[in-house]
């Protein structure tokens, strides 16, 4: 029980002082091996095609990244406390649809954009309550509101996308950019450093990881690790509405199907930058840089024109090794320390 | 007990007979029609709306039966409860033609009329097919493309599932129809699994990856949208009229799409007239007025900027 609270983040940052590079220090160990097998990948593919390495392409692979990208920060979080949010890609959807039904009603910009995020707070407190209060599994509990999410999106379009009318300001968020940066991306990086920050610095980031080390020791220690559950799934909530807003204003309209199936590209991110199912361990950099690894292997099959019938194949195996990379590389340092 | 089920047999046998012979064997308000689509999409609607006219002319009743995902399963799932309610006759898309093939087999058995629209499962010995021929429709769509471009220039396919049957006739008939013009070179078929954002980001690595691209088929229903939100940006902007993109069905976003210039063509199918032709079909089986049914092909209208406003489903 104790070992995985061992392992997790609070030791990390002693251990790095063994490394004297200021880069360990800024990015953990595991986050760089995952750091690394994404240069390699990314080397490989612009080996292959002189397409990929110009800046309307990156920055394209960036902004095609970033939603994922930015609701594994949400995602990474729960999975820290040891539990799992399966209900993302409808918190997404919800939120982009409410935020278009608000400027088919003709509201102002600022209320459909606070009411497409007032979507994603209700729905993590739900998860968050139904977790903490009655006591339900996280994952039975976000696949029920995963289920109610997908079938009330459903009832309100009746399976027709929705494309009101909106002012030209709105595409700003989804569609401008920052010099040659798309703004998604923008968002992705400050929300990054910020929850970084958050979950590294502050007594709140320690008590969420103490929460998933091991909650009863957590508990007899003070922390109140239900009031943590219910920030951290609220925080999940409301971030994957925050994307399906910017999802809306990038598509100017709002598809019935949209966020179908995230959740898995959410959670496969955060796992990927080394995130534990179990509990305890996982950082935010690490499921961003996850989010990018599938983003830049998405846009690479196509560019290297890949058979289309082999591309999930080769997605599925260039994950597998570079992760088995990882665990070997960490297992050999754990070895020698 | 085996007696009493060959002889329920024979008479189930001998109910066409019967019927042929006296023409009306059920009153009209005793029938009982379920049409089940594919999923609940905007084409389905309108399959919805031309099957519930045509019950409602004909005085029967009438159930929309709608799986709650695409699995094979779910589909057999409502046709063995629509089996165990007893309808009179099942009109089906069909999610994936292998798995049904048993359950529609199990109701024709037990006296349901079955017929497939849309989607088809040819080897279910369902008694017809109502749709879209999808590999005519796709030959019409690569003929148009031959057209627009002149017979020269690389193309690129988007479609949706990798594995759906109707796409894939629409691309085997696009490839037929294009083997007619040698200088027009298919240079990727890209799938998006009907997903808005994935399609959008195939379509711009697309273009990246390949300079020269003349034409896009939009095969499923996000390759229309998705092409005209990518020429809509400012760094594809240049591409707007020397790219022709040909679309099937007719979403919003793709209508707008031919009204802003960014799409050439639709292809729109006949959802509405397939939800009537196939209650239709059924009532006259029941009946016993249709004893020998053909496929109908309900076939497509090419929709472009000139017959916008005019077109009919």
């Amino acid at each position: 029980m104790s070992s995985t609270q061992h392992e997790g983040e609070p030791r990390r940052s002693s251990q790095g002082l063994e490394f004297s590079s200021r880069l360990t220090q800024l990015l953990r160990v595991r986050e760089l091996n995952v750091f690394i097998a994404l240069l390699v990948v990314g080397a490989l593919i612009s080996f292959s095609t002189p397409y990929f390495l110009t800046t309307d392409n990156l920055m394209g692979v960036f902004r095609a990244f970033s939603m994922t990208a930015i609701m594994s920060i949400g995602m990474v979080m729960v999975i820290i406390t040891g539990g799992i949010d399966l209900s993302v890609g409808s918190a997404m959807g919800l939120a982009s649809l409410v935020t278009a039904l608000c400027f088919d009603y003709g509201a102002p910009m600022g209320l459909c954009i606070g009411a497409g995020l007032a979507v994603g707070v209700i729905f993590g407190a739900v998860n968050g309550l139904l977790i903490t209060g009655i006591g339900l599994p996280p994952f039975i509990a976000t696949l029920g509101t995963l289920s109610i999410g997908r079938g009330l999106m459903y009832i309100i379009t009746h399976g027709v996308p929705l494309t009101p009318d909106t002012p030209e300001s709105l595409a700003f968020l989804g569609q401008g950019y920052v010099g040659l940066v798309p703004v998604p991306v923008v968002i992705m990086g400050v929300m990054m450093v910020a929850f970084s920050i958050l979950m590294r610095r502050t007594r709140f980031g320690r008590h969420v990881y103490a929460t998933g080390g091991n909650e009863h020791a957590a508990r007899l220690s003070g922390v109140k690790t239900d009031r943590i559950k219910l920030i951290v799934y609220t925080t999940s909530g409301t971030i994957s509405a925050l994307a399906g807003v910017i999802a809306f204003s990038r598509y100017l309209s709002a598809e019935p199907a949209s966020g179908f199936g995230s959740e898995l590209d959410v959670i496969a991110a955060a796992a990927i930058g080394g995130a534990s199912l179990s509990g305890g361990i996982g950082s935010v950099v690490g499921a961003v840089i996850g989010a990018a690894l599938s983003g830049i292997i998405a846009n690479g099959v196509v560019l290297m024109n890949i058979n289309t019938y082999a591309q999930q194949a080769i997605t599925g195996a260039v994950i597998l090794i570079a992760v088995s990379l990882d665990v070997f590389r960490t297992k050999r340092r754990g070895g020698f320390s | 007990m085996r007696n009493i089920h060959t002889s329920l047999r024979y008479l189930i046998l001998a109910l066409p007979l019967l019927a042929a012979g006296s023409a009306v064997a059920k009153d009209a308000k005793d029938i009982v029609i379920a049409v089940i689509p594919k999923v609940a999409v905007p084409f389905f609607d309108d399959c919805n709306t031309g099957a519930k006219k045509a019950a409602e002319a004909l005085g029967v009743k009438y159930q929309w039966v709608v799986p709650q995902n695409t699995q094979g399963a779910t589909q057999v799932k409502i046709m063995e409860d629509l089996i165990a309610k007893k309808v009179d006759g099942i009109a089906i898309s069909v999610n994936e033609p292998k798995s049904v093939e048993g359950v529609i087999k199990q109701a024709m058995a037990a006296g349901i009329k079955v017929l497939t629209f849309d989607s088809d499962s040819a080897k279910s010995g369902r008694s017809m097919y109502i749709g879209t021929i999808n590999e005519a429709a796709g030959a019409t769509m690569g003929e148009s493309m031959g057209k627009a471009l002149g017979g020269e220039g690389e193309v690129a396919i988007v479609t949706g599932q990798l594995g759906a049957s109707n796409l894939n006739e629409r691309i085997s008939g696009i490839k037929k129809a294009l083997a007619k013009y040698p200088k027009i070179k298919i240079v990727a078929t890209e799938g998006t699994e009907d997903d808005l954002a994935k399609a959008v980001s195939v379509d711009e690595a697309l273009f990246r990856g390949h300079p020269n691209l003349k034409g896009i088929f939009g095969v499923s229903q996000v390759g229309g949208p998705s092409v005209a939100k990518v020429l809509a940006t400012k760094e594809f902007s240049a591409k707007k009229g020397t790219v022709q993109v040909f679309a099937f069905d007719d979403l919003p976003d793709t209508v707008k799409g031919v009204k802003d210039g960014f799409i050439k063509g639709i292809m729109v199918q006949r959802p509405v007239t397939m939800g009537k032709l196939a209650v239709e079909h059924l009532v006259a089986q029941i009946n016993g007025n249709e004893k020998e049914s053909k496929d109908v092909d309900t076939g497509v209208t090419v929709v472009d900027a000139s017959n916008l406003g005019s077109y009919t489903k």
